[in-house]
């Protein structure tokens, strides 16, 4: 065998089934490997959305996503989506071809030190110079990406390594353990429960971090309390959909009563999320009188912005049944008269103001969430249309509802549901995207088309790169610069240029049907939803601002 | 703030000076040594001591990553 036969055979034993990616020179002896091989390749149309379909393939799965790309162009192409794994705590493993290993350091055609390039945005990458250890490597690699806070690695190969014969005896590598999960200490379960017990008004916010295997328990423990909860953009989908305490995505576009609960709690709970600045606005106003328990398997996300009086340092389902545990060791406290006030902290998301006639992008995603089915995966882009579904979506798991939350890369969603679709492939795949982020990676229709994969795309098109218009509207005196997209191309002729069947709306009129008509096609499949170019995000902190300086409307 | 360190990978020295000054630290001193597979790294930061005990805990985790369960530093490790 050589280093690429041992490469590919380490994948496979790793239950590798699709890898996406997109060949070039010195990765030619690894898809050579992949020719006619068990391990199906997805060939995208960019690098980028090769990586970002292997996030939608992790993010919707749990397991870890597969992506390749040749040296130097190919590489770096990788690097917004290594950023955006990192970011969400998503297990990828890139593997990149370098250039032989007697050219490296050169300048080397299509030479680049991605090692160097993505040590900050990877949990690790390996510079490969011994064919003896592929399989090992690989093996470290994919441990490393599952294993604790998930994440990416990147294993970058010589073409000559990927070319030298491996002796059969030294591919056969073990995997290493996996490394045992911290468990929170007892006494900090204690003193948890015990504040628990003293909270008049605890809020519980539960972060990316439920999706490792914690959303049942995360769903026993705020029942078991009758406990209000919020959730950050990574967890959406961590409640039951019919939960009455689910107060629904706080934050700088999150719901008012999510907001108004937090700033009125005198405990948060945080489990497994990392206040983020779009989550607290200025932190020393956060929550200003709430006492902080936070939950987290990454220890270096205890006081890192907002402090913590009790940190539970584990896994989280582990952290969660051990509290639960710990309270019904004697009376189980009830907050259901304060989650009911909660709730009623907020109220209906205010609506924008819209021309007669002209289609509203919000009320298009009500029909689209109230036309899908409960089981669909929804995958979003970045901007105004992400914000909408958040703040009106309901998954019945976080694993349903992908977004580039962290990075907020442009240009995920539509790689993102096909990578999703491959994952989970009879369940109904849709690609929330606006118009800016879709043209970042229109060509990714001929993936759609190659493999039939029938993920459906529902274009929100205001002709305007809309998050940034809004924030030259109420922050740059309306100064425009660079946000109107008033030239887009005919979308729907793109699509069907592709071979991508497409339906078109602009007549609010004519919504219901086009939506119903969408939704049912067997394909894949593009709706065109030709919006009100100013319709803005309601409501809104801005940004280093608090609920307190919350906007509903325009001044 | 000083910190003794043990690396499987040299590179992460690097990774280490780049972090502080990302955090707004100044590394004051480096001293390190390898054999192959093992790195000895002594340093030396300054700077506010929220953003030094960020860094610590940035550091943790690299020393965590680089060292799955079994994995041992080879014989004659400085």
């Amino acid at each position: 065998m050589n280093g690429a036969q041992v490469a590919v055979a380490a994948l496979e034993r790793e239950g590798v089934d699709f890898i996406f990616g997109y060949p070039g020179g010195t990765i030619m002896p690894f898809y050579d490997a992949l020719f006619n091989h068990a391990v199906r390749h997805v060939l995208c149309r960019h690098e980028a959305a090769a990586a970002f379909a292997a996030g939608g393939y992790a993010r919707s799965s749990g397991r870890v996503g597969v992506c390749c790309a040749t040296s130097g162009p190919g590489a770096t192409n990788l690097v917004t989506a290594l950023l955006d794994a990192y970011m969400d705590s998503v297990p990828l493993v890139a593997v990149t071809g370098q250039v032989r290993t007697d050219l490296m350091g050169t300048d080397g055609f299509q030479e680049a030190d991605v090692c160097a390039i993505t040590q900050p945005i990877t949990k690790r990458n390996f510079l490969v110079d011994d064919p003896s250890q592929i399989a090992a490597t690989l093996a470290e690699a994919f441990a490393l990406a599952r294993s604790g806070r998930p994440g990416p690695v990147l294993v970058d190969i010589p073409t000559d390594v990927l070319k030298a014969q491996v002796t059969e005896s030294a591919d056969l590598a073990p995997a290493p353990p996996p490394a045992a999960a911290p468990r929170a200490p007892d006494d900090a379960v204690r003193a948890a429960v015990a504040r628990i017990r003293a909270a008049q008004r605890p809020v519980a916010i539960v972060g990316g971090g439920v999706r490792a295997g914690a959303v049942e328990a995360f769903r026993t423990f705020v029942a078991l309390l009758g406990l209000p909860h919020a959730s950050t953009l990574m967890a959406l989908g961590a409640a039951d959909p019919l939960d009455p305490h689910a107060l629904g995505m706080l934050g700088m576009h999150g719901l008012k009563a999510a907001n108004k609960a937090v700033q009125r709690a005198d405990l948060v709970i945080a489990l497994g999320m990392r206040f983020d600045d779009r989550v607290t606005g200025k932190p020393d106003r956060f929550a200003r009188g709430a006492a902080v328990i936070h939950a987290d398997i990454d220890a270096t996300e205890f006081n890192k912005l907002i402090p913590a009086d009790v940190i539970l340092h584990g896994d989280l389902r582990d952290t969660l049944e051990a509290l639960v545990a710990e309270l019904v060791r004697s009376q189980v406290p009830r907050f259901d008269a304060w989650a009911r006030e909660a709730q009623e902290l907020g109220g209906a998301l205010p609506s924008d103001r819209v021309a007669e006639n002209v289609l509203s992008a919000t009320d298009v995603l009500d029909r689209f969430f109230a036309a899908i089915p409960p089981e669909a995966i929804v995958t979003v882009d970045v901007g105004q249309h992400q914000m909408w579904a958040a703040q009106r979506a309901r998954p019945a798991h976080p694993r349903r509802f992908l977004s580039s939350s962290g990075l907020g890369a442009m240009g995920f969603g539509f790689p993102a549901a096909i990578g999703a679709q491959f994952a989970n492939p009879g369940a109904p795949v849709f690609a929330v995207v606006g118009d800016g982020g879709f043209q970042m990676c229109l060509p990714e229709l001929a993936t759609l088309r190659r493999y039939g994969v029938p993920a459906k795309v529902l274009l929100i098109d205001n002709q305007n790169l809309g998050m940034v218009r809004q924030w030259q509207e109420l922050f740059f005196s309306a100064r425009y610069s660079a946000t109107n997209l008033a030239d887009n191309p005919d979308f729907a002729a793109i699509a069907r240029a592709y071979g991508i069947q497409a339906f078109a709306v602009s007549d609010p009129a004519e919504a219901d049907a086009t939506m119903a008509a969408f939704v049912a096609h067997s394909g894949p499949a593009l709706l065109h939803a030709a919006c009100h170019p100013t319709e803005n995000v309601w409501p809104m902190i801005p940004a280093g601002m608090t609920v307190d300086d919350l906007m509903e409307a325009r001044a | 703030m000083t910190c003794d360190l043990l690396l499987r990978d040299a590179r992460s020295v690097a990774r280490i000076i780049n972090l502080a000054h990302r955090f707004n630290c100044r590394c004051t001193r480096i001293d390190a040594s390898a054999v192959p597979g093992a790195t000895t790294a002594s340093f030396a930061f300054d700077g506010p001591a929220v953003a030094l005990t960020r860094l610590r805990a940035q550091i943790d985790r690299i020393l965590a990553y680089e060292a799955p369960a079994g994995a041992r530093l080879p014989e004659g490790t400085p």
